[in-house]
């Protein structure tokens, strides 16, 4: 990475980790790992097992089977089928799907798609710190209820859902429960062998590993089936057909492991950035903290400030990288959906900024982000008239 | 590679607002309009701009365009004013048409500076 870049922007993609680059680059440049492994020749069968090794070892994170791991090509794909393989393969018995406005667009859009396909999507609303209050959701269940689809950490405020009680509330009405758990995987425990979920989206380049490879989590359960959204080949059970990208599978499966090992360690590091970081920032006149501070992941903090433009706020940071709204549609200066639903107001959430950290950010970086940041409201005030009475 | 919104020279504005600031006494404008907020101050003599100063609430190109304007037009006749265009701001600093609104909110002000300070004193 540039050195000239304070890199605060972990939400929307870690680094590689070096361990896992170096392996991922020798994968890729070895002949012999080169095969398909679907091939049952000898080569093939060493890709097999790359393979297989990888699902154990994400599975071994996530605590569940190796063969109830699908791969995909990030979070977004796994989002889509799961929600709408699960629709399809239930929609003869209703056509009621829940979720919230606060989920991130993979899943949003899946829900507006089926809303125009004739789907009845309840759209439960978050309180003010942007928990999900769990009466609203036992009111809005009905017997054609299909589908719960409900992130476990929200991307933009960090904000954690109660997944276990949402769970338990789908089990007891037999409704499949979806977990985008994209932010979560590797950074929080997520043990699928006791928490009540049936699909579970996963990402590797949020736990620094490589992009473009993802994983689905299809629980062994009655009527916990999704109907696959493409066809061709018939690998991984016909769900998800394709040539597996063994580079990508083998190096999530070492990103895996090494987060398994490193878990505690990297939540008490982004811990203590994210003090250090909110203890800097929130003397300055105005600022306000999104989200819930009692339930969030530690490696993002969302901040607004009173009375300062976002965008200019970002460019006066440079070259500290942070995001304003979420990264996949930072290029539109829109207030975040997401805070607009938790009630901030549209001027707050247009100043919205997003740190978010992890393994390898430096307690120099947060603190220089702490200096822009003071230097960039001071400025950007200075040069602000008063309002027009 | 995501392409860069800002070019160099709205960068090298944004960074530098030499002319931010007000003029005691001087010809003062302000608009509060689109979600921008801007104040543009004029000292004048003999129909002739002597400093023009700025003050803005808005996006990077806002902020670029109203220190790209200052820049340019001291020491030029106030009438000049009257006929200022945003959309040679535009050009010069790659402004994105969707911005285009901000701009002619910038552009009212320009104007209406000029007619104040153009205006028999009375």
């Amino acid at each position: 990475m540039n050195e000239d870049i304070v890199y605060l922007d972990y939400a929307a993609s870690t680094p590689l980790d070096p361990r896992v680059a170096k392996f991922m680059a020798e994968l890729l440049v070895n002949q012999k790992d080169s095969a398909n492994p679907s091939s049952v020749h000898l080569a093939g069968r060493r890709a097999s097992q790359l393979v297989d090794d990888a699902s154990a070892q994400l599975a071994n994170l996530v605590n569940c089977q190796p063969s109830q791991l699908v791969w995909t090509s990030g979070a977004t794909e796994s989002d889509n089928i799961a929600i709408l393989g699960a629709t399809r393969y239930r929609e003869a018995d209703g056509k009621h799907l829940i979720t919230m406005p606060t989920e991130h667009k993979a899943v949003t859009d899946v829900f507006r798609a089926l809303e125009r396909q004739g789907f009845d999507v309840t759209w439960l609303k978050p309180d003010a710190t942007g928990r999900l209050d769990m009466q609203q959701l036992d009111d809005a269940f009905r017997d054609d209820t299909q589908l719960v689809s409900i992130m476990y950490v929200n991307n933009e405020t960090g904000v954690v859902q109660d997944i276990a009680a949402i769970g338990q509330r789908c089990r007891d009405r037999d409704v499949l429960f979806h977990v985008d758990a994209a932010q979560a995987v590797g950074k929080l425990p997520f043990d699928l062998t006791t928490l009540p979920v049936d699909l579970a989206s996963m990402t590797a380049h949020k736990i620094y590993g490589p992009k473009g490879i993802g994983a689905l989590y299809i629980a062994d359960r009655p009527r916990c089936h999704v109907e696959p959204l493409m066809y061709g080949g018939g690998q991984q059970r016909m769900l998800r057909p394709g040539t597996l990208p063994v580079a990508q599978i083998a190096a999530f499966g070492l990103a895996a492991d090494i987060a398994a090992t490193s878990m505690s360690a990297d939540f008490e590091h982004v811990q203590m950035l994210r003090d250090r970081l909110w203890a800097g920032i929130c003397p300055i006149a105005g600022v306000a903290r999104n989200g819930d501070a009692g339930n969030a992941y530690p490696g993002i903090l969302n901040v607004s400030i009173d009375d300062i433009e976002g965008e200019s706020l970002l460019l006066k940071l440079e070259p500290v990288c942070v995001a304003t709204g979420s990264a996949c549609n930072s290029q539109i200066q829109e207030p975040s959906y997401v805070l607009q639903a938790l009630g901030v107001s549209d001027a707050m959430a247009q100043s919205a900024v997003r740190f978010s950290f992890g393994r390898m950010t430096s307690v120099e970086e947060v603190d220089l982000a702490i200096d822009r940041y003071r230097d960039a409201v001071e400025q950007l005030r200075a040069i602000a008239p008063e309002h027009v009475a | 590679m995501t392409r860069d919104p800002y070019g160099e020279a709205l960068r090298a504005y944004f960074s530098n607002p030499a002319h931010a600031g007000d003029i005691g006494g001087g010809t003062e404008v302000r608009v509060d309009d689109q979600g921008v907020r801007i104040q543009l101050a004029l000292a004048h003599a003999g129909g002739r701009i002597e400093s023009l100063r700025w003050r803005a609430w808005g996006c990077p190109h806002l902020l670029a365009a109203c220190e790209a304007f200052c820049s340019e037009f001291e020491g030029r006749g106030c009438a000049e004013l009257l006929e200022f265009s945003g959309s040679d701001l535009m050009q010069t600093l790659a402004i994105p048409v969707e911005k285009t609104g901000r701009i002619l909110v910038l552009e009212d002000a320009i104007r209406s500076l000029g007619n104040t300070a153009c205006a028999p004193a009375g």
